[in-house]
């Protein structure tokens, strides 16, 4: 119970913080319109002079393949791996052990309700005007589509703050973990389909995406092919394998940070 | 409040003094220095792969192949790494003015842009400059390039430098007509940087006109290769003029922005 109220907390002041900088959601929006909206264009010159069709794969299905990679991307999870490298680096760790809260989980959703203002109001702005500029792929009115994406997604999130989180904890061993942190955030860039989309992917970049878990943390993108009519099972076994694994490498890593950090009060 | 509009002998002494006390600052910490530059040249390879995919899969563009890929690289992390190694107190700018820190520059007898730039320094950016380098060596082996174009090139860098450090003046600037600044200009950069590190056949019509001439993302990049490729003189003129207009606009712009900022901006009562 104590849990859910900290949650919620958490959420609750973050978004009404959110609200009160709009500034905060100026700057998500220009990084969606440099990003997503320059590539759309790109695009759709691209396949425009390739006739309509690039390796089986529709302009609809690769914009809205790209689409939610952004949308992802807005949630800004990564970022939890500088918060802890701040926490580290200021000492503000110790405060935050101290206190009755777990300091995973207490990062966890303060890293989500930081994000989660601006993902709904540009998901949903978004959304309705690429809908309204391209359509939507065939798979949306899918039965599959629609029962798996909420999955999937959740998926993506736990997969990826945990990943992040491990490169944030590196911190109590590094100097400076910045350097590991933008290679992790490139693989899940160049994995999780973001400036080339995941069907247009030479075999061999796409096996490593499927099985690796920097792409299995932006399995979301996949989600808008046909292939996912009949893969869907096989890629949340692979994001849910990943989830098992690094939790795992997570919770012995926090257990040795424990034991590394010695809060020593005023 | 006056701001010196002119860079003398004496400035250009004190921002070298100054660019050589914060590397050998920056070195002291080796490993995290060393890690930040390789950090750094191996990240930038992803937009390598990238975009050579890119390429194998959808073909050639308007003439682009990978090796002009590698070239647009080459010049935009050049210029970056470049400008934001030695001037990295100009991104700094947001967290100077919002904490109330600008107030010592002001009264810094030195030239005040020289002092803010030369303020900090960027050892990852070093990792960029390197990286860029070694990419635009490549991009000379692969075009088989001639003395014209490796003497274009050698100057195209010192132009996309001064188009880039420019962009970069404006964009900080700004961080003296917002509240939360840092994320602004952020964001603003951002909108500049990103379009700059695209596949450059892409581009056509009316978005290469904005992005060349309203936001010149391809000036620091696309414009380059273009001109080395092609070896036109016409965009050889243009992408010099542009580069005057940007720098004199970028000074104008700052000594106007400088103007609003307010001492104690940050109430500290004298602690």
């Amino acid at each position: 119970m104590k849990a859910i109220r900290l949650t919620s907390k958490i959420l609750k002041t973050l978004i009404k913080d959110r609200m009160h900088y709009p500034e905060r959601l100026i700057v998500d929006t220009l990084s969606i319109l440099s990003r997503f909206v320059v590539l759309i264009l790109l695009y759709s010159y691209v396949y425009k002079i390739n006739g309509g069709l690039i390796n089986n794969t529709t302009f609809v299905v690769a914009a809205w393949s790209m689409f939610f990679y952004f949308s992802f991307m807005i949630l800004n999870l990564r970022r939890i791996a500088i918060y802890i490298m701040q926490d580290v680096k200021s000492g503000n760790v110790e405060v935050l052990f101290s206190k009755p809260i777990s300091y995973i989980f207490y990062r966890f959703w303060w890293q989500i309700g930081l994000g989660l203002y601006s993902f709904i109001i540009i998901t949903i702005v978004g959304g309705i005007a690429l809908y309204l500029a391209i359509g939507f792929p065939s798979t949306f009115g899918t039965n599959i589509f629609l029962f798996t994406v909420p999955f999937i997604f959740i998926g993506g999130v736990i997969l990826s703050l945990i990943i992040y989180t491990i490169v944030g904890l590196l911190a109590f061993w590094l100097e400076d973990i910045n350097p590991v942190y933008w290679i992790v955030d490139k693989a899940v860039m160049i994995l999780g389909g973001s400036y080339l989309p995941v069907a247009l992917f030479p075999i061999i970049m796409y096996k490593i995406a499927l099985f690796s878990p920097f792409g299995a943390s932006q399995f979301l993108t996949h989600s808008v092919y046909d292939s996912w009519q009949g893969n869907w099972y096989e890629l949340f076994g692979i994001q849910i394998f990943w989830i098992i694994i690094l939790g795992l490498v997570l919770y012995f890593m926090f257990k040795g940070v424990k034991k590394k950090v010695s809060v020593n009060g005023g | 409040m006056v701001v010196k509009n002119f860079i003398y002998m004496q400035d250009i002494k004190f921002a070298l003094y100054a660019i050589k006390k914060n590397i050998q600052n920056s070195a002291e910490l080796k490993t995290s220095f060393l890690m930040n530059i390789f950090g750094m040249a191996i990240n930038n390879t992803a937009f390598i792969i990238i975009w050579i995919f890119f390429v194998k899969t959808v073909g050639v563009i308007n003439g682009w192949m990978a090796s002009d890929i590698v070239g647009l690289l080459g010049f935009s992390t050049l210029c970056f790494g470049i400008i934001l190694s030695v001037g990295d107190g100009l991104r700094r700018l947001p967290d100077l003015v919002s904490s109330g820190s600008f107030d010592r520059f002001l009264l810094s007898p030195k030239n005040l842009l020289i002092r803010i730039a030369t303020s900090s320094f960027g050892p990852s950016a070093v990792g960029d400059a390197v990286f860029g380098a070694i990419c635009l060596i490549i991009y000379g082996i692969l075009i088989n390039a001639t003395l014209i174009q490796v003497l274009l090139i050698v100057f195209l860098v010192i132009i996309t430098s001064i188009i880039f450090l420019s962009l970069v003046i404006i964009i900080f600037s700004t961080s003296f007509l917002f509240i939360d600044s840092d994320q602004v200009t952020t964001g603003i950069f951002n909108f500049f940087l990103t379009p700059g590190l695209f596949h450059g056949g892409a581009f056509h019509g009316l978005m290469k006109l904005f992005f060349t001439f309203i936001v010149p993302s391809l000036l620091v990049g696309t414009i380059p290769i273009e001109i080395v490729r092609d070896l036109s003189m016409g965009k050889l003129l243009l992408i010099c003029v542009l580069a005057l207009f940007w720098f004199f606009l970028s000074i104008k712009i700052f000594n106007k922005c400088v103007k609003k900022y307010e001492s104690s901006n940050f109430m500290t009562f004298g602690n």
